[in-house]
Parts: structure tokens; sequence; C-alpha cells
């Protein structure tokens, strides 16, 4: 609309990671290049991602309206890459275990917040037409941010051999889960046709009870009984 | 650190073509934003004829849309449906400094009602000729249109509101439209030519020394909107007629047996809305170079508006004498009229040259004036007529089969009138191979109405004018396009460019709304920023709650 609400969307969508960044203690381990490593870890697995897909799953135009749920389902499959990407992030990084994951999860975020929502936001924010949609792409990127992080923390909580093995499939079923969360998504907006607002909700309320899982579990292991940081 | 950095530099080093494929495709995908609402709009005309200004001066619309009855209208943008739109309530809109105006029709102006139609022919008069700066675009319309209409109406703008603290909500929810308009800029035509296209058939004998019979039909349509105006009575029937008696008579000339002691002279002549400007051109010139075309002319045959009703009206400024060629013809009209079945009612209509009006009424009265035998023949009894120059001529206002019947008539008193014999044994002279071909009119006449012939959007080397001297061609001799401009130092008449435009709908809130939006980031800023300080109050509740029963446990 105007270059002020540019400036708007830009603040919702940015400065909690900045807060993220300063109140998680990553700041005090001089942990900025290891998340920038961790974001260029993310470009290459979009990449590779994006070759496997355009070589397995070529483009059709049909464009019809309904869902093709089976080609959606391979699709998000591809997506299991990010783990792998995630993983290799967390045991190349060194350090103490909740920074590694929160290394990762930040750098990840922060990485597919500059790819995916700086030109639409530099685009359409400051045309003339108002579209909420800015907004609620610019809180959504918030949600991302929880969602990537909590993701970290499973893949880190699954590498582990201390943890629980009760635990197990609650990690391996949430890791599944934030996988094919875009395609729960398109199912949830065809099936029960949701507004944006109240998809935007939904996403939230998920992506929360998994972080509060994964944060629980994560309290739950022993070393972390011991010798917490906080 | 330094060497992080230099790790960091080596990745993206290594990986940069990589990250360069990777960025390209990204930008592709998201470059296109959702366009706004566009549709086309259609100008209000805009001309000078005579010293005298019609439409308006300005054309930019670049503003707030408002619906009628919305309080303040400054440098507003207003949109209203037809109907809404009274010649007191635009004179009130002028006084009020409105920015513009855009007047919804109907995608088929057809659909109108009776009533509705009067309504539009008499604003099309009055909005030409009111004096404003408002400019005025009328917006067919489409569905879109309609919900946006319908959301100008149902917005809660500031304007309305009762108190201060209403309005101040107002501004916060309003949803308002910015009507933008696109296009290439208004200017004035100087030096826009008239085409007008004339042709001929040579009678039989020394080409000179024969009468000449002139058949005359303006081309151009005119209505309030020039991109609108299709003018398929007014005057896409004449040129149909028209084109219908150069093809038949071009066969009988070239038999030698129906080879006539008279030459046909046929004008399609441009301007015709504008007091007849391509005639009056075209008169001049054929007086001072090529004499031997009025001298010994029988009579000038005028069409206008020949494709509906019952009646046939011959419009004279003088009565023709008895005896002399227009009589004659009179008489054979009146004849045939009467023989058809049902019966065509014929009137002959006597009206004086009004030389006090700057608007000359018919168009033969430029030949009178010059001392000529001329009338014009149309169903309408008036040229003042609003059919003859509203939007609301479409092919609907067109029966084929009346042109053809008309066609039938006309043809057959020319030939009675050429050939010298009566009325009764000519129509066997138009028979089957020979007759008047309502697929071939048809034809003609849709081609006509495809696009809005106004003078101003037609140029010489615009495809109507093309088309129609081929079309000319093929049937007469001497085709020629003569171009007329107007004079540089006093000029007749000015046209201004542009016709249709497109708008834009952009949905837009008040400036107030972004602060409204500022202050609730901020506060949810805050409040992120208060929970990340207070995570490990977070952190050891749940831990407690884990530990709790693992304690119980090792107890």
């Amino acid at each position: 609309m105007t270059f002020f609400h540019f400036g708007n969307c830009v603040a919702l969508a940015y400065i909690p990671y900045a807060i993220v960044y300063k109140c998680s203690g990553l700041s005090e381990y001089n942990a900025f290049w290891k998340c920038v490593k961790a974001g260029g870890a993310y470009l290459f697995t979009q990449l590779c991602k994006m070759m496997v897909l355009a070589t397995f799953f070529p483009a059709t135009d049909s464009g019809g309206d309904g869902l093709d749920v089976t080609g959606e389902f391979l699709k998000c499959t591809v997506d299991l890459a990010d783990l792998v990407g995630l993983h290799l992030i967390m045991t190349r990084i060194a350090g103490k275990s909740q920074l590694k994951f929160m290394v990762a999860g930040m750098g990840w975020a922060t990485s597919e917040l500059i790819m995916t929502r700086v030109i639409p936001l530099w685009v359409g924010a400051r045309g003339v037409e108002f579209d909420w949609k800015y907004i609620q792409m610019s809180f959504d990127s918030n949600v991302s941010l929880i969602h990537h992080i909590s993701t970290a923390m499973l893949v880190w909580l699954y590498s582990r051999n201390d943890l629980n093995k009760s635990m197990l499939p609650v990690v391996t079923s949430l890791l599944l889960l934030g996988c094919y969360r875009p395609l729960i998504v398109e199912i949830l907006i065809h099936a029960v046709g949701l507004g944006s607002w109240m998809l935007l909700l939904a996403k939230t309320l998920f992506t929360l009870c998994v972080g509060l899982v994964t944060l629980q579990m994560y309290l739950r292991i022993p070393a972390q009984l011991q010798n917490s940081y906080y | 650190m330094f060497e992080e950095v230099s790790e960091v530099m080596e990745m993206f080093r290594n990986a940069f073509p990589l990250s360069f494929l990777f960025f390209i495709p990204i930008l592709i995908a998201l470059t296109p934003v959702g366009a706004a609402n566009e549709f086309s709009v259609y100008k209000m005309q805009r001309y000078d004829l005579q010293g005298t200004s019609f439409g308006s001066k300005n054309f930019l619309i670049n503003m707030e849309a408002r619906p009628v009855g919305s309080s303040s209208m400054t440098r507003r943008c207003i949109v209203a449906r037809l109907e809404e739109v009274t010649l007191s309530g635009y004179r009130d809109w002028v006084s009020q400094n409105a920015g513009g105006l855009v007047i919804l029709i109907p995608e088929n102006i057809q659909q109108l009602s009776e009533k509705e139609k009067k309504h539009l022919q008499n604003l099309e008069e009055d909005l030409l000729v009111e004096e404003s700066g408002i400019p005025v675009y009328f917006a067919p319309e489409t569905e879109e249109l309609a919900e946006i209409y319908e959301s100008i109406k149902n917005g809660a703008s500031g304007d309305q509101a009762a108190t201060a603290w209403q309005a101040f909500l107002g501004a916060a929810t309003a949803n308002g439209f910015q009507m933008v308009m696109t296009g290439p800029a208004e200017k004035p035509l100087t030096d826009f030519p008239i085409a007008s296209i004339q042709g001929r058939l040579s009678g039989s004998g020394i080409e000179e020394q024969l009468p000449s019979i002139v058949i005359v039909a303006h081309y151009d349509s005119f209505g309030v909107a020039p991109g609108l105006a299709q003018g398929a009575d007014s005057n896409g029937s004449g040129v149909v007629v028209l084109m219908e008696l150069a093809r038949l008579f071009s066969k009988l000339f070239t038999n030698s047996r129906t080879h006539a002691k008279y030459n046909l002279v046929f004008l399609l002549s441009g301007g015709g809305k504008f007091n007849y400007q391509g005639t009056k051109r075209w008169i001049e010139d054929n007086l001072e170079l090529d004499a031997n075309v009025f001298t010994d002319a029988a009579f000038v045959l005028c069409l206008d508006s020949l494709g509906a009703d019952q009646t046939l009206n011959l419009h004279v400024s003088k009565p023709p004498k008895e005896g002399s060629a227009g009589a004659e013809f009179l008489k054979n009209l009146e004849e045939l009229a009467k023989s058809r079945s049902p019966a065509v009612k014929f009137n002959m209509v006597h009206k004086k040259i009004n030389l006090a009006d700057e608007m000359l009424a018919w168009e033969h009265e430029r030949f009178s004036i010059k001392r000529l035998q001329a009338f014009t023949l149309s169903h309408l009894d008036s040229h003042k007529s609003p059919l003859r120059s509203s939007i609301l001529d479409t092919k609907e206002n067109v029966n084929v089969e009346v042109l053809n019947r008309n066609v039938g008539i006309i043809a057959e008193s020319l030939a009675a009138f050429i050939y010298n014999t009566s009325t009764t044994s000519v129509s066997q002279l138009f028979s089957q191979s020979l007759g008047p071909q309502a697929s071939i009119e048809s034809a003609m006449l849709n081609y006509l109405i495809q696009e809005s012939r106004c003078a101003q959007l037609v140029a010489p080397e615009h495809s109507l004018i093309t088309t129609l001297q081929d079309t000319m061609s093929r049937y007469l001799k001497d085709v020629k396009i003569s171009t007329h401009k107007a004079d540089k130092r006093d000029p007749e008449f000015l046209f201004y460019s542009g016709s249709q435009y497109t708008m834009n709908a952009y949905n837009v809130k008040p400036a107030v709304f972004d602060l409204f939006l500022a202050a609730a980031i901020a506060a949810y800023l805050v409040m992120i920023w208060f929970l990340s300080q207070n995570m490990n109050v977070l952190f050891s509740t749940i831990k407690k709650y884990v530990q709790s029963p693992q304690k119980v446990k090792s107890q």
C-alpha cells in the first residue's frame, strides 16, 4: 500500500527473529556465522530438492481445481530431505547441545524468510492495493520460526542415544507431521474451506502444540535434567 | 572467526552457480503480483464545434471512489449506476468540485427499460452541453464492476459518520477504492482529416452532358461516448442502402439495354454528426473544380436512418416544383411506398433552413443552401430525434427486412425516374438475381457496427475507410477519398484523442489504518520480547512438571 505498510510488514516478519536470536543466548556464543552456514545449507538442500522435484515431478499444466493428493504426498515426501539437511548441519556444528539445534533452526528459518518473503513483500506490500495477505505472510513467518526450531529440536532428539525409547514413536510421528504440514494445509483448504485467517490460526495452534510437546520431551532427557543451562 | 568467514565464503563460492540457479526461479515465480480489478471505461465526447466546446475539459482520474449520496465529493470519483445520475445531481457534484464520474451502464444496453432509455437519451444531451471540468466515463458493468460498486456503496467511509469517534473508527476500518486511469493523455487532434469517399456510374452518352443524380450518406456515428457509439441506424443503415444501390445500379449500367442517360454519383461523407463537415467541403471542392457534377444535377438524395418503422419521410427545405425532377421522384416514391404490403406510410416533411441556427438539421440542407434540389429520406420525422446521436443506437434498432424493403422502394423509384417509366413496370426490373439481398445488407451492417465509427476515431487510414473504398471500387468508377482538415487559424471543428481507457480499482485503506496497524504490531512485538525474556520461567514450570513423577519413582 505504502512504504509505511511495507515497514509494518517487515517489522512483523523480522523483529521476532532478532528477539529470539538475542534472547536465546545465541548472541552470547557468537553463533552468527554458524547461523549463516546453516542458512547456506538450507539453500543447498532446497536446490537438491528442486532437482529431484524437477526430475521426477514434471510440472503439469492441467491446472485443475481438484486436489491431487497422491502427487502432493509424494512431493511432501521430498521434504524429508529437509530433515536430513538439518541433521547434517547439527553434526557439523560443534557446541553445546541446545546451541546446536537453535543454530540450525534459526539459520534455516532465517534463510527461508529471506528467500521466500522479501521479494513478495517488496513487490506487493508497497503496491497501491491493500491486502491483508502481506500481514498474514509476515505473521506466518513467525510461526515458521517456531516450526523450524521445533523440527530441529526433534531431529536432534531423534539422533540422541539417551532418548527414552518410548518417546521414539512420538518423535517420529511429530517429524512426519511437520513434514507433511503443507499437505495437511492443502487438504484443509480444499475440504473445510478455511479462510486465510482461520488457516493461519490453525497453523499457529498446531505449531505451538508441536513446539510444546517437543520442548517437554527435550527437558525430559536425563542430561538436561542434570546440567541445564537454564 | 576469520577462518569461519573464509569457510562460509568458500561454501558460497562453490555453490554460487547453484545458488544463482536457485534464486532465478524464485524471482520469476514471485514477480507477478495479482493485478487490481481492471476494466474498460469510455470517455465522454469532447470536441469544439464552430467555436463552442462540448464535453469535459479534464480527463484524468486518480482518486478515491465515492457512491452517490456521500456527503463529501470534493476531489473524489463518483461511481454511479445510470439511474442515479440526473442533471440536477450532476450540477450539484460540479458545484462540490467532484473529481470524476464513472457511470455504469449495462453491458447490453438494450436491457434497459423504455423509461431508462429515455433517461439515458436525455442525459446524453444534457451532459454534453453542460460546461464542467469533471471527467465523465462510461463503463459497461461487468460482474467484477458490480461487486466493486456494491462495496463502494456499502463501504463505511468516514464522511458519513455521526460523531468524531465513529469517523475515526470508520477511517481505520474503511475499505476504500482508489480509481486510477491508465492510458495516453488526451490531446487535441489538430489537422485531423475527415475522409469522404466518392464514386460514380457514368450514364450512356457523352458523360459531361448528362444530368447527374447524387446519392449521399454520412458514415459516421455519434454518442455520448465516442467509443460506444455503434450508430447502427444512424447512419449505418444509410451506408448499407447506399452500397446496395451502388451494387444494383452498377449491374444495370453495365448492360447496354439498361444503361440510363443519367450519371449516378455516390458519396459517403464524413463528419456528418459535426454539422456535415465532409459534405460541406465536398460541395465546395466540386463547385469550384469539377462543375459538371452540379450544373446538371437532377437532384440530391441523402439517406439517413432507414432501418426501422413503417414510415418513410422525405425531408425537404423547399417543396419541389411541379414537373421538376424532384417532384417526379417524389411521386414515384409515394406510389411505390403505397404498393407495398403492408403499405408504407410516406410523408413529405417541409422544414425551412434556419440560417440563424448554427447546426443544420439534415444533410440535404448543405445542398439546398447551394440552390440544389435536395432531400433527405429517413424514417425519422424530425432531425431532433435523440436516436440519431445516442449510444442506444445498436444493432437491435435496425430491422434488416425493413432495410431491405426500403432499398427496394428507393431503387425502384430511382429506376422509374431514370428510365422514365411507370412505377408498376419497373418492379420486374429488380427481380430475383438483381433484387436487393438481405444477406448482403446484413453482412455489411454487421461489419459497420463492429467498431465505433465516431468521426474522431475514423482517420483516413482507418480500416473502415479502406474497406468502404474497396467495396465501392467493386461497383463504381473513379472511387477516391477526399480529406478535409479544419482551417488552422479558425478551426470549425477540433477533436480530441482518446476514447477507451483502462481503469484500475485498487482496494486501499486510509492512512490512519497504517498507524493502527503499526501500534498493533508494536504491541505484539513487545509481547514476544517479554515472553522470550521469561522463557526460563516456562522452562522451569515444564521441568517441574516433568521431573516430579521421576522423583517419585526414584524415591
